[in-house]
């Protein structure tokens, strides 16, 4: 399971040092368009695909930042951005 | 025995006696012999029983590729002979054996051993069901491994490293070791990890040479002094590599001894590229009776000679499918081996200096043929040889039968990388199709042979991970691939496993008893790919993890064509590809936990510490384990308590309140200057997660508590939850910085005032309020509190002067009495006043509503987009909810009941929070959390207790707080 992150602060770290946060699923929604259904939606359901997906970690052994990076699920590889924009 | 001398190859110390006992015998071994090798040299040839059918098993490899050698060392179940050092003095014996290895009472089973086919245990004591529970005690008793006694501890020193290196080179024969040399000389730091205690692989104990005149050993020892010379590469020997994972990381573990600060220690390596250079090891001959003591392989009795001076046998028949096998057989004939016949499944393509050799031996060699049967029972003592095509056979006497059908490379570590790996009719190997990014292969493992081919190839891959490291080395790589070009290629192999109508007693997997007829039931029941025979048979699941079948499997079944696969497909490889004790895994297993400023002072008074989440704290000072002194002197009195361990955080920026107001339920705009406001946090669900006190010191600057739970996560939980509004604001954590003393009691007013000129009257600090304030020149931010139910004052001060301030407040209330107390103490005194420990009294699912706190959620603030909002919205009138109740027993003269007991009807309908008898009211109350069913006033709460034998105490539903519930003593 072992691989690396970039940091945007500190560079790339061993995954051990960081904490998943989550798919990026945008802000929060607003209260007043809220069901209990797309409440729970926000906050519970992932997509979950394979491929890849932008999501949050925090470096949490580390400088302690919020961020997103890129990461390929099926290899687990952290994609770079510059590639991605490339493929497209 | 005595041992050949002389030879410059030889690893022991001759003289250096060591001696240790085997069983009732004590032997002498020498210093560098392994615990196998000394007991070789002192005639043990039964070194244990097989796992089923207790066959007598002996040496057949030297690198514990199997589970033949294991033996228990110093009361240590199955550990590996064949790679543990001798040390002077430890006790070794034999296990899986039913009296002696040489007469095993339970050798019987062999005999048996057609009653007991593949997937035998599978198939014939599942039906009917109660058989199996009998069954399965007498297999326990005749099948398994060494014995461990439940209260087993393993004893030994345990470690664990994490260097770094640019380059990791797997293996530490010459290709490994030209690799590391070509990648130390760009400059890059390497890691070099060998799994023998010395460098040089599979050439350091040959003594033939490449056409040179310099002999082989020779060269490697060489080479392994120039690479022991270079600072960059750091190598770690007796320290295989048991996994490889993306992103350059290879983890291994290494031996140590009396001579390191460890006895094994785990390896967890970082680098930016990977090399492997594992080689190859000798591909099992299968035959019948093919691992009776006295069958080994070619490389294994020519090493046992050549490193530690013994001879395995004194006439022995080879049987080889390779011309490492010719060499092994031209050597060992020199140092004193008579060989009666070498048989060479090849029809051909032998290297002609090498029949040659043997010619002028007058060892015969035999063309097109190959062992059939191993004759003999504990030892060997002849050797029936057919030609390749059976119609020939030839029964000849030895007591050494030294056989191996080719070489298969180590490929354990390209697998566990991804490497695809595909079957090469020239070498009969599995060669890497595609390697991944950053990982290199080199040497014998892609069927090179020749020493300067294998170097070559080494510096190719030393360069090329150079590269991926980063070097700038285009050229000399380009350079060292036309090298490569000019010398022999990979060396032709043979894909031959067994001679034909063998298959009965020839056993394809040793650790457990698989024979190769095992394998064609598996095949005749429907299983046909590698991986499922693998698992209906078992074969190469054992300790060896497929060391001794090799590539034997996948090979075999191709052959039969019974399989889907056209070709032959290499079953899955998996960590750790040497078994790894879970001591090392666990390392030092370092206890480390926090300390208040305040420990040791605590400690001098009888403080009882203990071990809570990150932090050692002080759980009460006397005898008493319901601390009556403590909590009665805080009552009546006035105590103090080391609440260091709360979390304390500055939050200051522009943006700062609209963080706290993100995640406190509270509308914390509305704050006065000098007052602290309670208030919680919640999840996303709702739940309760936090609660605290906030304080504003200055315009949007902030100060505020967490409980001791919370406070490694806080930063990161603002954080996240701020994630998308780049906000600028700033948060400290303050929680090791400063230290926290509660003066509590209703003669703590007297004790502050004594050691500050502040006012500190109940009009001009009254409760809840927030000052400033100096003691004796330390900077204090005092808090009015009442946690305990008392008058009391929460003083924050840097840590560094807590233990001043301790003495100080200690001397100043001698006159009224002070004491210290302790965790136990403060959570009677709160649970008594009602207040709540999140954790203590919520779990997972409890919502602020459900604790009845729901009163600090201001509903108003939804422009805050509040953490929980919603959710609290939703859940605020859920029926079916656990709710949190006050209880006392409807008999007040019994006890408590146990925290967390359970409260029951025909179901689980809730459980004690926590339950104490109180002092003050003189009998036992609690909190509870209840379903809302049971949550009304004067509801009667059946408890159900560990021990309680059905018979249930009962509780009544009471109001709470149970003391002061009109809150006087904490506003006096
Ligand atoms: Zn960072």
């Amino acid at each position: 399971m072992a691989f690396t992150i970039t940091c945007p602060v500190c560079g790339p770290r061993d995954g051990y040092e960081f904490r998943f946060g989550g798919e990026d699923k945008g802000p929060r929604p607003e209260a007043a368009d809220l069901t209990p259904a797309a409440w729970c939606d926000y906050v519970h359901m992932a997509d979950s695909r394979p491929g890849v997906q932008k999501e949050w970690w925090v470096h949490r052994q580390g400088c302690g930042a919020w961020f997103t990076i890129h990461r390929d699920t099926v290899a687990n590889q952290e994609v770079s951005l510059n590639l991605l924009e490339a493929a497209e | 025995m005595n041992r050949l001398k002389h030879l410059p190859t030889l690893r022991i110390t001759p003289g250096a006696a060591r001696s240790f006992t085997y069983g009732k015998h004590t032997f002498e071994g020498l210093q560098g012999d392994t615990v196998a090798t000394a007991l070789f040299a002192n005639g043990v040839r039964v070194f244990g029983r097989s796992l089923k059918y207790h066959r007598p098993r002996g040496l057949y490899s030297l690198d514990g590729e199997c589970s033949n050698t294991l033996m228990e060392v110093d009361g240590v179940p199955n550990v590996r002979t064949e790679t543990t050092p001798l040390t002077a003095g430890i006790r070794v014996a034999a296990q899986n054996v039913m009296g002696r290895p040489e007469l095993d009472l339970l050798g019987v089973l062999d005999a048996f051993s057609w009653a007991m086919p593949a997937g035998f245990y599978y198939r014939m004591f599942h039906r009917p069901a109660r058989v199996w529970p009998l069954a399965i005690q007498q297999i326990r008793k005749a099948a398994g491994l060494g014995r461990l006694s439940p209260d087993f501890r393993m004893p030994g020193r345990f470690d664990e490293i994490y260097p770094a290196a640019d380059v990791c080179v797997l293996g530490g024969g010459p290709a490994g070791l030209s690799a590391a040399l070509a990648a130390a000389e760009r400059g890059l730091r390497v890691i070099l990890l060998e799994a023998r205690p010395w460098l040089g692989g599979a050439f350091e104990y040959r003594a033939a040479d490449d056409g040179d005149g310099v002999a082989l050993h020779r060269k490697a020892r060489d080479l392994a002094a120039a690479v022991a010379a270079r600072p960059e590469i750091r190598v770690f020997t007796q320290a295989p590599a048991i996994g490889v994972y993306s992103d350059g990381q290879v983890t291994a573990f290494q031996r140590g001894g009396p001579d390191q600060s460890f006895d094994e220690r785990y390896i967890e390596i970082r680098a930016a590229a990977v090399v492997v250079a594992t080689g190859c090891g000798e591909r099992p001959l299968l035959f019948e009776h093919n691992e009776r003591p006295g069958v080994m392989q070619p490389a294994c009795a020519q090493r046992l000679a050549r490193t530690w001076g013994l001879l395995a046998g004194t006439e022995a028949v080879f049987s080889v499918g390779h011309d490492l096998g010719l060499e092994a057989a031209v050597d060992l004939f020199d140092l004193g081996l008579k060989v009666a016949a070498v048989a060479d499944i090849r029809e051909d393509g032998q290297d002609p200096t090498l029949v040659k050799a043997l010619a002028q031996r007058n060892i015969p060699l035999l063309k097109g043929w190959v062992a059939r049967k191993a004759h003999g029972g504990n030892r060997v003592t002849g050797a029936t040889l057919t030609s390749v095509n059976g119609r020939f056979h030839r029964r000849l006497t030895c007591d050494l039968l030294a056989a191996a059908a080719g070489l298969t490379p180590a490929t354990g570590p390209l697998t566990l990388a991804q490497s695809q790996l595909a079957f090469d009719p020239h070498t009969g190997y599995f060669l890497p199709r595609t390697l991944p990014k950053g990982l290199q292969a080199a040497g014998r493992l892609l069927g090179l042979e020749s020493w300067a081919a294998v170097t070559a190839s080494g510096r190719r891959a030393g360069l090329q991970a150079a590269a991926d490291a980063g070097a700038d080395c285009q050229a000399a790589i380009r350079e060292s691939e036309a090298a490569l070009r000019d010398l022999p290629g990979a060396v032709r192999g043979s894909k031959f496993v067994i001679a034909p109508g063998c298959g009965r007693k020839a056993f394809i997997c040793f650790d457990e008893d698989t024979t190769v007829k095992n394998v064609d039931q598996a095949m005749a029941m429907g299983f046909d790919v590698p991986e499922l025979i693998k698992r209906f048979t078992s074969a190469g699941t054992g300790p060896g993890q497929g060391g001794i079948p090799g590539h034997n499997l996948p090979l075999y079944v191709a052959q039969t064509g019974l399989s889907p696969d056209a070709h032959p497909r290499p079953t899955t490889a998996r960590p750790p590809l040497v078994p790894t004790l879970l001591a090392t895994y666990a390392g030092a297993q370092h206890d480390m936990s926090k300390r208040t400023p305040l420990h040791d002072l605590q400690v001098a008074c009888g403080g009882r510490m203990e071990r809570v989440g990150v932090w050692t704290r002080a759980r009460r000072f006397t005898d008493d384990p319901r601390c009556r002194t403590e909590i009665l002197n805080v009552r009546t009195n006035v105590g103090l308590l080391d609440a260091s361990t709360l979390g304390k955080f500055l939050i200051f920026g522009p943006d700062a309140l609209k963080a706290l107001q993100r995640v406190y339920v509270s509308d914390m705009a509305r704050m006065t200057p000098g007052r602290a406001k309670y208030s919680a946090m919640c999840n996303d669900d709702g739940c309760i997660t936090d609660d605290g006190v906030v304080v504003q010191t200055a315009e949007n600057d902030y100060y505020f508590t967490t409980s001791t739970a919370r406070a490694g996560v806080t930063v990161e939980w603002f954080r996240y939850h701020t994630r998308y509004d780049g906000w600028c604001y700033h948060l400290v954590n303050l929680t090791d910085a400063y230290g926290v003393l509660n003066l509590a009691g209703p003669k703590a007013r007297e004790v502050l005032s004594r050691v500050t000129t502040a006012d500190v009257s109940n009009a001009a600090f009254p409760y809840m309020g927030y000052r400033e304030m100096a003691i004796h020149g330390v900077p204090v931010r005092a808090l009015r509190l009442g946690f305990v139910g008392e008058l009391s004052y929460e003083l924050h001060v840097p840590s560094s002067y807590m233990p001043a301030l301790w003495d100080l407040l200690m001397e100043a209330g001698r006159l009224e009495g002070i004491r210290p107390f302790g965790l136990e103490a403060q959570n009677a005194l709160r649970m008594e006043k009602g207040h709540l420990i999140i954790g203590s009294e919520s779990e997972q699912r409890t919502t602020l509503h459900d604790v009845g706190l729901g009163f600090l959620w201001q509903r108003e603030k939804a422009d805050q987009r509040l953490v929980g909002a919603a959710a609290l919205m939703q859940t605020e009138r859920q029926p079916g909810r656990l709710k949190l109740v006050g209880f006392k027993m409807a008999d007040p003269s019994g006890p408590p009941p146990r925290d967390g007991s359970p409260i029951v009807d025909a179901r689980i309908r809730g459980y004690v929070c926590t339950a104490r008898y109180s002092f003050t009211l003189k009998e036992p109350v609690g909190l509870a959390l209840v379903e809302d069913g049971l949550a009304q006033e004067g509801a009667r709460l059946a408890i159900y207790e560990d021990g309680c034998q059905g018979q249930l105490t009962h509780a009544v539903v009471t109001p709470y707080p149970f003391y002061d519930p009109e809150g006087r003593r904490l506003r006096q």
